[in-house]
């Protein structure tokens, strides 16, 4: 079906393409890019693998049938992070640090809630997506094994 | 946040665990939801009393801050009485049910893991009710109205195979929800004339004027459908397809105690619309007359039992538009001795069709003898709601004959008739199922089925023998309605009083409307007859088949084919695109700018993008048209890049691949048949005619648009550069992110919630089944 090329390709691709998700995410306050098309890449890496290997392979080797779940807890997280400065009696979505508040620096990185709202973003793509393709993965098997 | 008092605060906290710990506990084991939820409410019952008397406490959340939006709940002494009666008469029904529901789920064939949903939505009901009871402003009070009929929306429909239960809980939430959109308008209309939604602060401001009458109209509306009143009395007859517990809690103390709950509220509004306030008198008698003549005429318990609470809070809706003392206070006291009295015989109704298997006063007779306990408790309900001495039932009608008399010879006469044909459909019921030869074979009860109607009973007794401590909450009560209103005293006078007067005329003429109802029955199912025929739930049944008719007819139209549908949605668009066009003024629109070489790639860009666009007009195969589409996609994405907006453009290129490669799976997955039959399919030419026509159409029009907005792209710029200025203060320097997470951060937020709901629909109706 698909060559030996595609396969190692598409596998040698897996990992990278998420650290390269990972990397938009994290950036995403200072440069390109932000948990959306983190979540659109990571699900591409995802795609792949569909096609090079067939959902059964996938579905064996990949925790893909989480992907409702991830949808859920991005969704959750990103519920918090909007609704948690109203339980400490600030407006919804007020991002901490605050604008002259000092942020938490990691290495060169600042840590803010923002980003914590956008790995909810990057989840709740991530999940739709990969859900989608397992779903049609699935029609298409329906119809091959009739 | 400020918070004051401590009970009242416990009380809102504790009621919104209750459901949390019925479910905890149900889900351990489904047993145990009833212990979860008797408890729940045996605690808020606790926590209800304390805030009885207490200073009226007051708790404020911020809510829309930037709008002066705040959420004020007070226990004030209408909260105290209505958060008793939720968790008081709740404790009775939920002790009974925690007998009732398992013989129900038997009869039902169902497992006991079903009754969990009943104790979860019972106390959230409850809760729902609480909340209510201690809102302060039209917000959360909305908030928590909706709440309950949602709640009841599916107890009613509890027996959800059943299609009757699934039409009444339908109708319920149909009939009491859409009205509960006027009381929003209404709500959103007074704070865009008075500024505010609290209910004390508009008291202070609200001035007669035709729009605060319209307002106040559309709130008492919402309240007296949820109180069904004439004409929105029909959908209560039907919510007695839900289990007895529920039909118990519904009429006496939750749903329909709610909308007199909300009339008392709102209250102090009404001063300033007494054209509402005359209409509430007339809706109440209506509801009293429509109510005890279909009451009269009933043979099911529980649809005499229904038809009565209609009658009854017609009586509640009658005092609060006479008002006065007697009538503000008075109607406190009357919702309090009637929830009694009258959760206590939906329960007997309840049992005595456990006892006996039998649902009509025709069909049962004679259970006094085999159940002397339940037909001394059912007594004991029935003689309060019958005005006997010595129950609170007689205060009840006392302070309504004191409401009534001052205010001319008509209201008083209908007020005895009423209380008369009160007298008759009560007595009706109780010598129906209690007296008379036995008709059929009974069985014992368990304790539980008889003991929370024994409990009902007494305080009604209780009530009669010393009226002070209820008359002092009914008085509070009356006094968060009306400030300065003086308390209640009542007692029993032997005298020639009107007021007595009254009430001996009440009786005597009971029981000639008990007698005459025996005799009368074909005059009586003749007026129920015409009710079906011609009455509100006539309407309400066509308007609902016309609703959905049109919109059959609407998606049939949009499903019949795709181009149809395209045609639907451009057609319209490029209408209101030309006006818009035409509207706007256009000086300096349309202009030609200057083209410079550097413009080059971006020019290529969006020709390549217009060439694919039209390419893919032409082949037939869907795999074909699929990628020329991409490829327009791809070419916008060069456009975009070019344009300065990279993070539009790595967004645009990942989604255009991934959905591009989702399409080819999807064709994958239909049977190749279907294409090759779509794209033989020959269209005829006034079709062919009429698709190019409206694609050139809405082309140009777009276009024209495109063109206009490009010529004077200055006065866009400000939000952005507003938005630019403020990236520093996010700590951000991607403004783009920025934007996304943190300034509109909402619309993210709603955005991604969409997407989540839908997965939901995608999973519904793409997982692949069971082979058949």
């Amino acid at each position: 079906m698909t060559t030996l090329v595609t396969r190692i390709v598409s596998r040698g691709l897996l990992a990278p393409a998420f650290m390269v998700a990972f990397a938009i995410m994290i950036k995403g306050y200072v440069d390109t890019g932000d948990g959306f098309a983190a979540g659109c890449i990571a699900a591409l890496a995802v795609l792949l693998q569909y096609v090079a290997f067939g959902p059964d392979v996938v579905e064996r080797t990949l925790p893909v049938r989480y992907a409702p779940g991830a949808v859920a807890m991005g969704l959750a997280i990103s519920l918090v992070v909007t609704f948690w400065p109203v339980v400490i009696g600030r407006s919804i979505l007020t991002h901490a640090p605050l604008p002259d508040q000092h942020a938490i620096h990691f290495g060169a990185l600042e840590l803010l809630t923002a980003m914590a709202f956008d790995v909810g973003v990057f989840l709740v793509v991530l999940g739709f997506s990969v859900s989608t393709i397992r779903l049609i993965a699935g029609l298409g098997q329906g119809r091959s094994s009739r | 946040m400020t918070v004051t008092g401590d009970p009242a605060i416990v009380l809102l906290i504790w009621v919104l665990l209750a459901p949390l710990l019925a479910l905890g506990a149900g889900v351990v084991r489904p047993r145990w939801a009833a212990r979860g939820g008797v408890v729940g409410a045996a605690v808020a019952f606790l926590l209800a009393i304390r805030t009885v008397g207490g200073p009226a406490s007051e708790i404020r959340l911020p809510w829309a801050p930037s709008w002066g939006i705040e959420a004020t709940l007070r226990f004030d002494g209408l909260a105290s009485l209505y958060a008793l009666l939720a968790t008081g008469i709740g404790l009775a029904v939920l002790i009974y049910a925690s007998a009732y529901m398992p013989i129900h789920l038997h009869h039902e064939h169902k497992p006991e893991r079903d009754g969990v949903r009943f104790w979860v939505l019972m106390t959230s009901f409850m809760a729902a009710m609480v909340w209510l009871a201690a809102a302060q402003d039209l917000l959360v009070l909305f908030v928590a109205w909706d709440v309950t009929a949602v709640a009841s929306y599916f107890l009613i429909g509890f027996d959800s195979e059943k299609p009757a239960a699934r039409r009444a809980a339908l109708m319920a939430l149909f009939v009491t929800g859409v009205s509960a959109i006027g009381i929003l308008i209404g709500a959103v209309m007074l704070r865009t004339i008075y500024g505010s939604l609290e209910i004390g602060v508009l008291a202070e401001r609200v001035q007669p004027s035709a729009w605060t009458t319209v307002a106040l109209a559309l709130i008492a509306i919402g309240a007296l459908a949820k109180s069904a009143q004439v004409p929105f009395h029909f959908w209560l007859p039907r919510a007695m397809a839900a289990p007895t517990p529920v039909s118990s809690y519904l009429h006496s103390a939750a749903m329909v105690a709610a909308g007199v709950y909300l009339l008392a509220r709102v209250y102090p509004l009404l001063a300033a619309a007494p054209d509402v306030r005359e209409a509430l008198v007339v809706i109440g008698f209506l509801s009293m007359m429509v109510g005890g003549l279909l009451a009269l005429g009933a043979d099911e318990f529980k649809r005499l039992l229904a038809y009565s609470t209609i009658a009854q809070y017609g009586y509640v809706v009658v005092m609060l538009g006479l008002g006065g003392k007697y009538g503000i206070a008075g109607s406190a006291l009357y919702v309090l001795a009637h929830a009694l009295g009258k959760c206590g015989l939906f329960l007997t109704a309840g049992a005595a069709t456990e006892a006996t298997g039998e649902k009509a006063l025709s069909k049962v007779g004679g259970l006094g003898a085999s159940q002397p306990v339940l037909a001394v408790a059912s007594g004991l309900c029935a003689a309060t709601l019958a005005a006997f001495p010595l129950t609170i039932g007689f205060f009840k009608d006392e302070v309504f004959f004191e409401a009534a008399h001052h205010q001319g010879r008509l209201v008083t006469a209908l007020a005895v008739l009423a209380a008369a044909s009160t007298f008759g459909y009560i007595a009706r019921f109780w010598t129906g199922i209690f007296l008379g030869a036995p008709k059929q074979g009974a069985h014992a009860l368990p304790r539980r089925l008889v003991l929370p109607i024994l409990a009902l009973g007494a305080i009604a007794v209780v009530g009669g023998v010393k009226v002070g401590p209820f008359a002092a909450i009914a008085s509070a009560a009356g006094q968060a309605s009306s400030p300065g209103l003086k308390p209640l005293t009542l007692a029993y006078h032997l005298e020639a009083s009107p007021a007595n007067l009254m009430a001996v005329a009440a009786w005597g003429l009971g029981i000639a409307v008990f007698l005459a109802a025996r005799h009368g029955r074909a005059a009586l199912d003749a007026f129920a007859a015409l009710g079906k025929r011609f009455g509100p739930e006539h309407g309400y049944i066509r308007v609902l088949g016309g609703a959905n008719r049109l919109s059959d007819v609407i998606h049939d139209f949009e499903v019949h084919d795709l181009r149809s549908r395209m045609a639907a949605l451009l057609l319209p668009a490029g209408v209101l695109v030309a006006l818009a066009v035409l509207a706007t003024p256009n000086e300096n629109a349309w202009s030609v700018g200057v083209m410079s070489m550097a413009d080059l790639p971006l020019v290529l860009a969006m020709i390549a993008a217009a060439i694919v666009g039209l390419a893919a007009t032409i082949p037939r195969d869907h795999l074909l048209i699929g990628l020329l589409l991409s490829g327009v996609g791809y070419s916008l994405t060069i456009v975009y890049a070019l344009t300065g907006a990279p993070d539009v453009a790595l967004v645009a290129v990942l989604v255009e691949t991934l959905f591009s490669l989702l399409f080819i799976g999807m064709l994958a997955a239909m049977p190749p048949r279907l294409l090759d039959r779509a794209a033989g399919a020959v269209s005829t030419d006034i079709r062919r005619r009429r698709d190019v026509g409206i694609g050139v159409i809405s082309g140009i029009l777009g276009f024209v648009v495109c063109w206009g907005a490009l010529s004077r792209p200055a006065a866009v710029e400000s939000a952005a550069e507003e938005q630019i200025a403020m990236v520093k203060a996010a700590h951000a320097k991607d403004v783009v992110t920025a934007i996304l997470a943190d300034f509109r951060g909402l619309d993210t937020m709603g955005e991604i919630t969409v997407i989540g709901i839908a997965l939901i629909g995608l999973l519904a109706l793409l997982r692949r089944r069971p082979a058949r």
